[in-house]
C-alpha cells in the first residue's frame, strides 16, 4: 500500500500493464551516466515506450505531465504532450491553467514557455490578454527573467491587437518606477515605442520622441550612473538619426567633478543630477566624447577617452578607450 | 572613483543585489599587492579529479534535470579535457563512441538521450564530442553520422524568415542556429539553400544596444513577403550575442557583395561594456545591469576573438598611435604593456576565474559561493583560454590551405550519390573549408597569468574544439589532407 503522497510507480499501475518500457541503453555500457532517482527512470521507460509505439490518449498526458514535473527540461516529453493534446482534442484552456503553477515554478526554463506559445497560437486573441495579465505576474516573481520577456513580446507583436498595446507603456513605466536599473523593461520600452512599428495613438512621432527624451533625461538624473538609460538615450537618437550633440547640454553636468553649485535656475528641458550622483558619471563622459568625435573635435574627444582610460574607468575598459583614440586618429 | 559601482544615493534591487555580489567577490580578492603567487595557480588536478569522477561514476541525481542535455555533459566533460591537454584513454574513448552514437536519430540528427527527438543543439554536443573522441572507419562514429538525414532534419526546421526551429514544435533561437552552422561546416554539409535568409535574419536580432537576442519576430505583407520590421525578441544578452556573432562569421562565405552588414561599432561598444569593474573582479556580466558570472568568460570573452574576423585590423598595433600611458599604473607587469593589449583586459578576466571561479573541491563555477557543474567547468575553462591565447584568421596559415586544397574528393570519402550539398566542386566549399580553419595563434600575444603551468590549450574561436581537433574532423569530411604549419 502507498501513501496518499507517495507516488506509484507505472511499472505498478495496472492500467499501464499493456506498454513495454523501453530502457535507455540496451546495448552501450554508457561513458559518464546521470544517476537517476527510480521514479524518474521508470517514468522515462515508460515515455520510451509510448513513443516507440506513437500511442495519443489521455493516460500519454498523465505519463507526461510526470515526466514535466520531475524534469521540465525534457522537450521530448513536451513535444510528446503537445501532439497528444492536439490529437485526442484536449481542452488548450485547461491546460493553460495546468501550466500555470508549473511556468512559475520554473521560470527559468525554455519548455514551459514554448508551450504556452503553442497554446496561444492555437487559442487565439481572446486568450492572449489574460496571458498578459499572468506574465505581469510572474514578472513580479522574476523581473528579469528572459523568456518571460521575450514571450511577452512575440504576444504582442503575434497578435499585434491595438487592445493589447495599449497598457504596454503603463506597464513599463510601473517595472522602471519599482527598478529604474531593469535592463529588461527597458529593452520592453524600446520594443514598444520604435522597433515593433506604430501603433494606436502613437502616429504623432515628434510627440513620442519628446515624450520618450523627457523620461529618459528624468530617469538619468535620478540615478545617473545607470547604463540602462543611458544605452536606451543612444538607442532611441540613433533610431531617430538625431545626432548627441542637441544633448550637450544636458550631459555636460554629468561629467563635472560636482554638481554645480549655481543651480538656482531651473532647467526643465535639463534636469541636472541630484545631490547624492556620483560624479563624473563615465558614460556621460563617453557621451560628451562621442558628441565630440561627431563634431570633428578630436583632441576634445581623445581628452575624454584619456580620463576615462586613466581615471574614471581604468580597469574596466582602457584598452577600448585606447582603441577609440586610435580610431579616431586614423 | 568608488571601489563599488555607483548607487547615486538611489539603491533599488538590481543595486541591492550588485552590491552583495561585490561583498562576495570582494572576500576573493588577493589580500596584498602584489598578488601573493598562492592566488594566482589553476587548481588543474583538482579539476580533473572533479571531470573524471563525473565520467566515471557519473552524474549525480541532480543532474536529471539534464537529462535532455546528456550529449552537453558529455561535450563539456571531454572538451575540458582538451583545454586541460588530456586525452581519454582507448578503452573510455570507445565507450564515448558508442554512448554519443546511441543518441542519433533514426530520422536525423541527435537528441538528448536514446529515445530523444532530435534537437539542434544537442546535435552540436553531439557531433563535436564525435570531434573530440571520434575517428573514421568502422566503429570510429564519424563514418557512422547520418548525413543525408542530418541534412533533411535540418531543412525541416527551416522557417520562412531565414531562422531555424531548435526541434520540431520547438522554439527558435539564435544558439539553434548557431549549432547547426558549426555542424554544417565540420561535416561539410553547407549549401545556398540551407542558409537563404540566415544572415538577414542575424542581422534583425542585433539590439539598440549594440548586442544580440534571442530571436527577432517576423511580419509578413499581403504578398507574403517579409516587413522591414523584425523587432528583436528579448535584450542583448552574452549567450546570444556569441552564437549570432559566430553564425555571421561562419557565414560570410555565402555573403552577398553589398549586403547590409551589422553594426560593428554598437557591438564592439556593448562587449567592452560587460566586462565588470575591479569590485567585480574583471569578470564578465551577460546583460546590461546584471551579474558577472564565469560562462560569460567565454560567451563574452571569447567575442573578442570573432570581432577580430569582421575587422581584421582591429586588432593590430597602430604604429602611428600616440604613446600609451602606462606609468600611472604600478601594478602592471612591465612586460604586459608592450604586446598587443586586445580590446579587453585579458589579465582582469584571467583574476576573475583564477580567484572567483575555482571551487576549491575541483571543477569551476559562476561566483561564489556557487558549487561546480559541468556547463561551468567548459565555459569558464574556454573563457580562460581565450583570454591566455590570441586566435585570429591568419594570413599565412590561410594560404598554406590553399596551396594544399585538393578539389577532387580523395579516394577514402564516402561518395554516395545525392542532393546538392555532395556536389563537391560548388566553390563556397571550399571557402568554408578554408575560413574555418586559417585561425591560428598569435604566439607573440599569449599571456597567460600566474605562469607558464597555468597554460592551457587554445580553443577554435568558431566551434570551442582545440584547433587539431577541428582540423581532424574537417580533414575527414572534406577529402583533404591537413598541411603542417609552417612546413
Amino acid at each position: 500500500m502507498y501513501e496518499d503522497d507517495e507516488p506509484q510507480l507505472f511499472s505498478e499501475r495496472p492500467e499501464w500493464k499493456d506498454v513495454t518500457p523501453v530502457y535507455q541503453y540496451e546495448n552501450v555500457n554508457p561513458l559518464a551516466p546521470i544517476l537517476y532517482s527510480d521514479e524518474y527512470k521508470d517514468a522515462t521507460d515508460y515515455l520510451r515506450g509510448v513513443l516507440k509505439t506513437g500511442e495519443k490518449s489521455e493516460r500519454v498526458l498523465t505519463l507526461t505531465e510526470s515526466v514535466i514535473r520531475l524534469n521540465p527540461a525534457h522537450y521530448t516529453a513536451w513535444q510528446c504532450r503537445y501532439e497528444t493534446l492536439i490529437a485526442i482534442g484536449a481542452s488548450l484552456e485547461a491546460e493553460l491553467r495546468l501550466m500555470d503553477p508549473i511556468a512559475i515554478k520554473h521560470l527559468k526554463n525554455y519548455q514551459v514557455w514554448h508551450h504556452r506559445r503553442l497554446l496561444l497560437t492555437r487559442l487565439g486573441p481572446s486568450a492572449a490578454r489574460p496571458e498578459l495579465s499572468f506574465l505581469a505576474k510572474s514578472l513580479k516573481v522574476d523581473t528579469k527573467n528572459y523568456h518571460t520577456w521575450s514571450y511577452r513580446q512575440w504576444l504582442l507583436a503575434f497578435f499585434n491587437d491595438e487592445d493589447l498595446w495599449a497598457d504596454e507603456l503603463d506597464f513599463i513605466e510601473a517595472m522602471i518606477v519599482d527598478d529604474v536599473r531593469n535592463n529588461s523593461a527597458w529593452h520592453h520600452r524600446f520594443f514598444v515605442v520604435w522597433a515593433s512599428g506604430v501603433h494606436e495613438g502613437e502616429n504623432d512621432r515628434d510627440r513620442v520622441l519628446r515624450r520618450e527624451i523627457t523620461f529618459t533625461k528624468q530617469n538619468i538624473s535620478l540615478a545617473p550612473n545607470n547604463p540602462s538609460a543611458w544605452n536606451y538615450l543612444r538607442g532611441m537618437l540613433e533610431y531617430n538619426k538625431i545626432p548627441f550633440s542637441n544633448f550637450r547640454r544636458f550631459a555636460e553636468p554629468y561629467t563635472q567633478r560636482s554638481v554645480a553649485e549655481d543651480a538656482d535656475v531651473v532647467d526643465l528641458e535639463n534636469p541636472p543630477p541630484t545631490s547624492q550622483a556620483q560624479l563624473p558619471c563615465p558614460l556621460a563622459i563617453e557621451f560628451l566624447a562621442d558628441i565630440y568625435e561627431a563634431d570633428g573635435e578630436i583632441p576634445k574627444a581623445t581628452e575624454l577617452w584619456k580620463s576615462l582610460g586613466d581615471e574614471h574607468d581604468t580597469i574596466r575598459k582602457r584598452r577600448y578607450w585606447e582603441h577609440r583614440v586610435r580610431e579616431a586618429a586614423v | 572613483m568608488s571601489f563599488y559601482t555607483p548607487v547615486d544615493g538611489f539603491p533599488t534591487s538590481t543595486s541591492n543585489t550588485q552590491r552583495e555580489t561585490e561583498n562576495v567577490l570582494a572576500r576573493h580578492q588577493p589580500p596584498t599587492t602584489p598578488t601573493p603567487a598562492a592566488h594566482n595557480i589553476l587548481h588543474k588536478q583538482k579539476h580533473m579529479q572533479y571531470l573524471v569522477r563525473n565520467l566515471v561514476q557519473g552524474f549525480p541525481e541532480r543532474y536529471q534535470s539534464q537529462d535532455a542535455s546528456q550529449p552537453w555533459l558529455m561535450f563539456w566533460t571531454l572538451q575540458a579535457f582538451s583545454i586541460l591537454q588530456v586525452g581519454l584513454d582507448p578503452g573510455n574513448r570507445q565507450r564515448a563512441i558508442s554512448t554519443i552514437l546511441a543518441w542519433q536519430h533514426p530520422k536525423g540528427g541527435f537528441g538528448g538521450g536514446p529515445g530523444q527527438a532530435a534537437h539542434l543543439l544537442t546535435t552540436y554536443a553531439s557531433v563535436c564530442a564525435l570531434a573530440i573522441a571520434g575517428k573514421p572507419g568502422p566503429g570510429g562514429g564519424w563514418d557512422e553520422i547520418d548525413r543525408k538525414k542530418l541534412y533533411e532534419f535540418y531543412m525541416s526546421l527551416k522557417q520562412p524568415d531565414g531562422s531555424f526551429t531548435v526541434s520540431h514544435h520547438a522554439e527558435v533561437d539564435v544558439r539553434g542556429i548557431y549549432c547547426l552552422l558549426v555542424v554544417a561546416t565540420l561535416l561539410d554539409i553547407m549549401t545556398p539553400e540551407l542558409v537563404a535568409g540566415t544572415a538577414d535574419f542575424l542581422r534583425s536580432c542585433q539590439t539598440y544596444e549594440g548586442g544580440f537576442a534571442s530571436a527577432s519576430q517576423p511580419y509578413f505583407g499581403a504578398d507574403g513577403k517579409l516587413l522591414s520590421t523584425r523587432p528583436p525578441l528579448g535584450e542583448a544578452h552574452g549567450g546570444y550575442t556569441f552564437c549570432a556573432l559566430a553564425s555571421w562569421v561562419l557565414l560570410r562565405p555565402y555573403a552577398e557583395p553589398n549586403a547590409p552588414d551589422i553594426n560593428h561599432k554598437n557591438l564592439l561598444r556593448w562587449l567592452v561594456q560587460m566586462q565588470g569593474g575591479r569590485s567585480e573582479l574583471g569578470g564578465f556580466k551577460g546583460r546590461t545591469n546584471k551579474l558577472v558570472d564565469g560562462c560569460y568568460s567565454w560567451w563574452v570573452g571569447g567575442a573578442f576573438a570573432l570581432f577580430s574576423a569582421l575587422e581584421p585590423a582591429a586588432h593590430l598595433p597602430n604604429p602611428h598611435a600616440p604613446p600609451q600611458h602606462h606609468e600611472d599604473d604600478p601594478d602592471t607587469n612591465a612586460n604586459w604593456d608592450d604586446v598587443d593589449e586586445g580590446l579587453y583586459d585579458r589579465e582582469a578576466l584571467q583574476e576573475y576565474v583564477l580567484w572567483a571561479g575555482q571551487h576549491s573541491s575541483g571543477g569551476l563555477r559562476d561566483k561564489p559561493p556557487k558549487g561546480a557543474d559541468a556547463y561551468h567547468t567548459q565555459y569558464v575553462l574556454a573563457g580562460l583560454s581565450s583570454a591566455q591565447h590570441r586566435i585570429v584568421p591568419d594570413a599565412s596559415r590561410r594560404a598554406e590551405l590553399e596551396a594544399a586544397w585538393a578539389d577532387a574528393p580523395s579516394e577514402a570519402q564516402n561518395t554516395t550519390e545525392g542532393p546538392a550539398w555532395l556536389d563537391r566542386l560548388r566553390p563556397e566549399r571550399k571557402r568554408v573549408f578554408i575560413d574555418a580553419l586559417s585561425w591560428w595563434e598569435d604566439k607573440t600575444a599569449a599571456k597567460v597569468l600566474g605562469g607558464p603551468g597555468n597554460t592551457v590549450n587554445a580553443s577554435h574561436p568558431l566551434f570551442d574544439l582545440t584547433i587539431t581537433h577541428a582540423e581532424g574532423i574537417m580533414g575527414h569530411f572534406y577529402g583533404q589532407t591537413i598541411p603542417v604549419k609552417g612546413a
